[in-house]
Formats: structure tokens, C-alpha cells, sequence
């Protein structure tokens, strides 16, 4: 079965799972976005203007890194190869994007967040499924029952674990009760995804080593997740002269 | 739940993550030893003729960065990408840097790979993948695919399907040569 999905959406065709979960993630954000404060019409223009940013974005940042490959090819800078990208920069210029379009549109940024939290938990979804499709993000080679076989050995399906808890997160927040304090919902999100990534970094066979032996993604991931820890008690603090139905 | 309770929470989850990172640092290998078309593995090897009967053997460019592009003559983008290919063989050639164009021959008509070569004035080795090992080695999926190897003959990146652009054969060049 995972040979035929792998079959099926083999790279290239891997990047049409990360389209449709934008999609998905996207109806499923609109559904909601009201509750947040923020209308169906800005969560379609963040959403719009984001993914616009993501895509100038990652191409900018990419060709600010690679100057001399591109100062002597010039017209790489607008080359169809998905390839010449950064997606760190890419996530970068989203957000300064987002959040100059709430301070136009006088929205706030953890509402904007909130709202767009369940885009998000399917988009993390979707990466899971393109990582299966393109064998990338691949485990620790394991003689477990469930292993798959995968680049010459038996390893963790990595990728399986990751779409299983990026799913398991994204039915938590669908059943999660709206806090009345904006910014809690996409913390939560933030704060499980820290620590799935904490857990099942564990499993993965790319990493690097930090201090000669502690995986450098896990001590991100346990970093983000102090972080969210400290935004998320500062968003339920008690405000004063504040009535909430907490 | 209240302030001391989602304190004492956050204190807990935070201390057995550390204690996780801890009891996980020990496992596991940290490098990928059996050859396999992806990157951080070392590629595998093959040994293949050019139509003129000259043999190459991958593993015997060790110390070259490699371009291993699995492309056929009927495959558009193969064709779009075939001149940047030349230009950046002949500006890193000098740096150690060659191309083996694995012509996919077993799906391939094999009297148009000859004017293909002149055409196009290629001027790096073209070997013939008339059985179909190298694609099932490198389990090509789709044409063309490129395999960027390193000197210590360890895959860099994999690119499938094109064209690329100069640019990004710069890139990965680059970063093979290193």
C-alpha cells in the first residue's frame, strides 16, 4: 500500500499533496476564522498574501544565500525549479507579510493565528504525506514489526509517525473549546507540535549533533516548546478590570 | 485548571522532554552506510559503456564531484536541460566536476541518441542503460533525475525532473565540489 502511494505521488508529484492540504486547510480554517474575530474575506487575503510571500519569500531568501550562482546566471531568479528555495526564509517574510496586513486592517496578530491554526495542522499533515511520497525525512533503520523498507534497510516510518500525530493535533484543536483569550488556540497547536517534533526526532535518521551527542532538532523543539510555555501562561494571565468566562 | 497547576504542567512536560533528549542521544547510527539514491548515502555504484565502447565505473571518479542525469531523448525537459548541463560541465570540468549522462537506452530508440549528442554539441560522457540497472538502482521514477555526488562519492541532493536552470546546477555543483 505504501509502495503504491509512494508510486502514485513520487516526486515531483509529492508537491500535489502539500496543494491539496492547503485547500483542505483552508476550508477548514474559513469555517471557524469567525470565531477568532477576523472575517471569511481577510482569512482568504491573509491566506493569499501568505502563500504569495511564502513563495517570493523562500526564492529571495535562496538567492540572497547563493548571490554568486545567480549573479552569474541571472535568470535563475525567475527559474520554475521549486528547488532554488529556502523554506526558512520562506516562513520568515510569511509572517512579516501577515503581520503588516493585520496592522492595515487593525486586526490582531494572535487572532489572525488563531484563526489560521487549523490551516496550519493540516498543512503539517500534508507534509507527513509528501515526506512518505518522496522517501524524504526517512527514519533509524529498526527490526519493529512496523517497520517499512525504505532506502536499503528496514527503518521507523518516520513520516507515518509524524502524519499520525499531525493528525491526532489537528483533532484535538477541532475539538478544542475556543479560548476567549486570543492566541491560546494557535499555542496549544504550537505547544503539541513542539513536542511531537521533541518525541519523534528521536526516531529520525537525519540529524545533527549538538555538544557531540544531543540531536540538535530536539533541542529546537524542546526550545520552542519553553517558548510556547511562557507566550501561553502570558495570554491566560488574569488581566485586571477584565471579566472572562474563564 | 489554575496558575500553579499549569505551572507545575509545564515544568513536568518540560523536564521529561530534556530527560527524552537525554535517553535519546545515545541511539541510533549517524551515517547512512548502505548505498541508496538519496541524499547522505553513498551512491551506488555502476559500470557502463558510451556507445563509442568506453567504459565508466562510478566508484572510480571517487575523489570528482559527480552529476549522474538519467534523461532519453524523447523526454522534453531531458532536452531543456541538456544545454546548461554542457555549459556548467565545461566551467567545472577543470575543478574536478563530471557528468555521466545515463541515457535510459532499455525505453530509448537508440539511433536517435547520436544525433541527440550532436545536436546539442554534448561534449561529457553518455553512457547506455540498456537493461534497466541503473534505473532500478536508482529507482528512476521519472526522467529526467539528477544524483549530485560528492568527492567522498556520498549523494549531495537528488533533483528529479526539470529542466534545471543553470542556476541551480551552479548550486549543487558548488556544493558537490566542496
Amino acid at each position: 500500500m505504501i509502495e503504491a502511494f509512494q508510486n502514485l505521488f513520487s516526486p515531483p508529484r509529492h508537491m500535489i499533496l502539500l496543494v491539496v492540504a492547503a485547500w483542505l486547510g483552508l476550508s477548514l480554517a474559513e469555517r471557524r476564522t469567525e470565531r477568532y474575530g477576523i472575517s471569511k474575506e481577510d482569512i482568504n487575503n491573509i491566506t493569499f498574501y501568505g502563500l504569495i510571500a511564502f513563495v517570493i519569500g523562500g526564492r529571495i531568501s535562496y538567492i540572497l544565500q547563493n548571490l554568486s550562482a545567480f549573479t552569474k546566471s541571472p535568470l535563475g531568479i525567475i527559474s520554475i525549479n521549486p528547488d532554488l528555495f529556502d523554506p526558512f526564509g520562506a516562513i520568515v517574510v510569511m509572517f512579516i507579510v501577515i503581520f503588516a496586513y493585520g496592522q492595515r486592517k487593525q486586526l490582531e496578530l494572535w487572532n489572525i493565528l488563531d484563526a489560521l491554526t487549523l490551516f496550519f495542522a493540516v498543512i503539517a499533515i500534508g507534509l507527513g504525506l509528501s515526506h512518505l511520497a518522496a522517501g524524504t525525512a526517512f527514519g533509524l533503520p529498526t527490526e519493529l514489526p512496523w517497520g517499512i523498507d525504505l532506502w536499503n534497510a528496514t527503518r521507523h516510518p518516520t513520516q507515518i509517525y509524524d502524519t499520525l500525530a499531525s493528525s491526532l493535533i489537528l483533532v484535538l484543536l477541532w475539538l478544542f473549546k475556543p479560548s476567549p483569550r486570543s492566541g491560546v488556540t494557535f499555542l496549544i497547536f504550537a505547544s503539541l507540535t513542539a513536542l511531537s517534533q521533541l518525541i519523534l526526532q528521536a526516531f529520525q535518521a537525519n540529524y545533527t549533533l549538538l555538544f557531540g551527542e544531543f540531536r540538535q532538532e530536539q533541542i529546537l523543539a524542546w526550545l520552542a516548546l519553553l517558548v510556547c510555555f511562557i507566550f501561553l501562561e502570558s495570554r491566560l494571565k488574569p488581566i485586571k478590570n477584565q471579566t472572562t468566562s474563564e | 485548571m489554575n496558575r500553579t497547576q499549569r505551572i507545575i504542567l509545564y515544568i513536568l512536560v518540560l523536564i521529561a522532554g530534556a530527560s527524552w533528549i537525554v535517553l535519546s542521544s545515545e541511539t541510533g547510527e549517524t551515517t547512512a552506510v548502505a548505498a541508496a539514491p538519496q541524499a547522505g548515502f553513498p551512491a551506488p555504484d555502476f559500470t557502463l559503456k558510451t556507445a563509442e565502447g568506453e567504459t565508466y565505473t562510478l566508484s572510480e571518479l571517487k575523489g570528482q564531484a559527480v552529476l549522474v542525469n538519467v534523461w532519453a531523448t524523447w523526454c522534453p525537459p531531458c532536452k531543456a536541460e541538456m544545454p546548461a548541463i554542457e555549459k556548467m560541465y565545461n566551467e567545472y570540468k577543470d575543478q574536478g566536476f563530471i557528468v555521466l549522462a545515463v541515457n535510459s537506452t532499455f525505453q530509448d530508440n537508440p539511433l536517435e541518441i547520436a544525433p541527440f549528442i550532436e545536436d546539442y554539441g554534448l561534449t561529457f560522457p553518455i553512457l547506455l542503460d540498456e537493461t534497466s540497472d541503473i534505473s532500478r538502482a536508482y529507482q528512476v521514477r521519472s526522467l529526467p533525475s539528477s544524483y549530485f555526488i560528492n568527492r567522498q562519492g556520498i549523494i549531495t541532493e537528488v533533483v528529479i525532473g526539470g529542466p534545471m536552470s543553470e542556476a541551480l546546477l551552479r548550486t549543487r555543483i558548488e556544493e558537490a565540489l566542496k
